[in-house]
């Protein structure tokens, strides 16, 4: 059974009102929603934004019509949720112009066996702008006229600090 | 290495260039192993990104989760409230279940429009304004539209079931009776003490619940359809 065959069931049965089935989605999902959190928010925000999520989620479920994965949803309904989540907390929207990066020549990262979990570590160094759009724009699918729209910024910059954040991981991938 | 190619690389892994660039840049790269190099690990980072493990909370959130999830209401918008504002009378379960049910009817009718098995015009009668007028009795109101809601899912339930699995079916079905059971026993109890506040929420989330599944269900075929 895949993990979206478990996810539809319990979907069906948290609708009807399962805790259980609703805590198994949870578990399954609480990672990423976390990861999210992190990187969009302030960190002492992070917990009470997850909360948040997930009571929005229980409370939407009979919304859900099963046309994307739910993990899909989830982090639609978990994206737009933050993103207003910092917009009603005043949080001060990064706008760093792109400092030239020095491009090394033969980093060779794609080798790396671990690569997957290095970037999502390497991902919390990265600085505030070039993190959120590189979140919202590799991790989690946003195109840049969405992002542009999510965050106020011109979809340029989004994707000037798309690049950057790409250079910058490629940068502390390779040390 | 040169510079306006380097800043190009991000653009041609997102196919943002157009045909003119794009093979400026290609000519580029078969004559630039760095610029190569830089490309190949920027197209790594890329495709490994979206498969992130993510990291727990660094406490189980959990218990304050579920402590929340039958404590915040979800606000009912309505251009007519179900009772009057003014009126001082207690808001019972029956209000409860006429407001929401108000709200349920609508969805069952999109649902039936979005299967195209028919007009809209009986579930959607049922959230008619004088459906919520205060001179109505709003137990019957409640009972007479909540099984009406029901009946209607039902049946699109029953029609579609064939392109849901056997198994979603069996959660389905498992998952109706035991909130069936819920209910009847809480109505049994409630007949032996009206009065009891628990009780009466308890048959009103249970009733919301049963509607909730029902058009989850009905959307889940709805979207294989």
């Amino acid at each position: 059974m895949t993990q979206s065959d478990l996810d539809r069931d319990d979907v069906l049965l948290a609708a009807g009102g399962d805790h259980d089935a609703f805590e198994r989605l949870y578990r399954r999902h609480v990672a990423r929603v976390a990861s999210l959190a992190r990187w969009l928010l302030d960190p002492s925000d992070a917990d009470d934004a997850v909360q948040e999520v997930f009571i929005r989620v229980w409370q939407k479920l009979h919304t859900f019509a099963g046309q994307s994965a739910f993990g899909t949803w989830l982090h639609r309904v978990a994206v737009n949720l933050m993103v207003r989540r910092r917009q009603t907390q005043g949080r001060s929207r990064r706008r760093e112009i792109s400092d030239e990066i020095p491009v090394m020549a033969a980093a060779g990262i794609s080798e790396r066996p671990d690569l997957r979990v290095a970037i999502e570590r390497a991902v919390d160094t990265l600085p505030a702008g070039a993190r959120e759009v590189f979140v919202l724009h590799d991790m989690e699918g946003y195109k840049h006229h969405e992002i542009a729209e999510l965050l106020a910024v011109d979809p340029g910059t989004s994707r000037s600090q798309l690049h950057r954040a790409r250079l910058l991981l490629r940068q502390q991938l390779a040390t | 290495m040169s510079d306006p190619f380097t800043g190009q690389l991000s653009a041609l892994l997102d196919g943002e260039l157009d045909d003119l660039a794009r093979a400026r840049l290609e000519t580029h790269l078969g004559e630039c192993l760095d610029c190569t190099r830089t490309l190949a690990d920027l197209r790594a980072i890329v495709a490994a990104a979206p498969h992130y493990q993510g990291r727990e909370p660094a406490r189980d959130l959990w218990q304050d989760i579920e402590r929340r999830l039958e404590t915040e209401v979800v606000p009912i918008t309505s251009s007519r409230p179900a009772v009057p504002p003014s009126s001082n009378r207690p808001f019972t379960w029956r209000h409860l279940i006429a407001a929401s049910l108000l709200m349920a009817a609508v969805g069952g009718g999109a649902v039936w429009v979005a299967l195209g098995r028919g007009t809209p015009e009986a579930p959607v009668a049922a959230a008619t304004p004088e459906v919520a007028a205060p001179e109505l009795d709003n137990a019957a109101f409640a009972d007479q539209q909540f099984d009406a809601a029901v009946r209607d899912l039902e049946l699109l339930l029953a029609q579609g079931r064939d392109r849901l699995d056997t198994a979603t079916v069996r959660t389905i079905e498992q998952s109706l009776a035991r909130i069936d059971d819920a209910i009847l026993e809480a109505r049994n109890a409630i007949q032996r003490d009206p009065a009891n506040a628990y009780l009466s929420r308890q048959i009103a989330a249970n009733m919301r619940r049963k509607l909730n599944l029902l058009r989850v269900a009905t959307q889940a075929i709805a979207a294989r359809t």
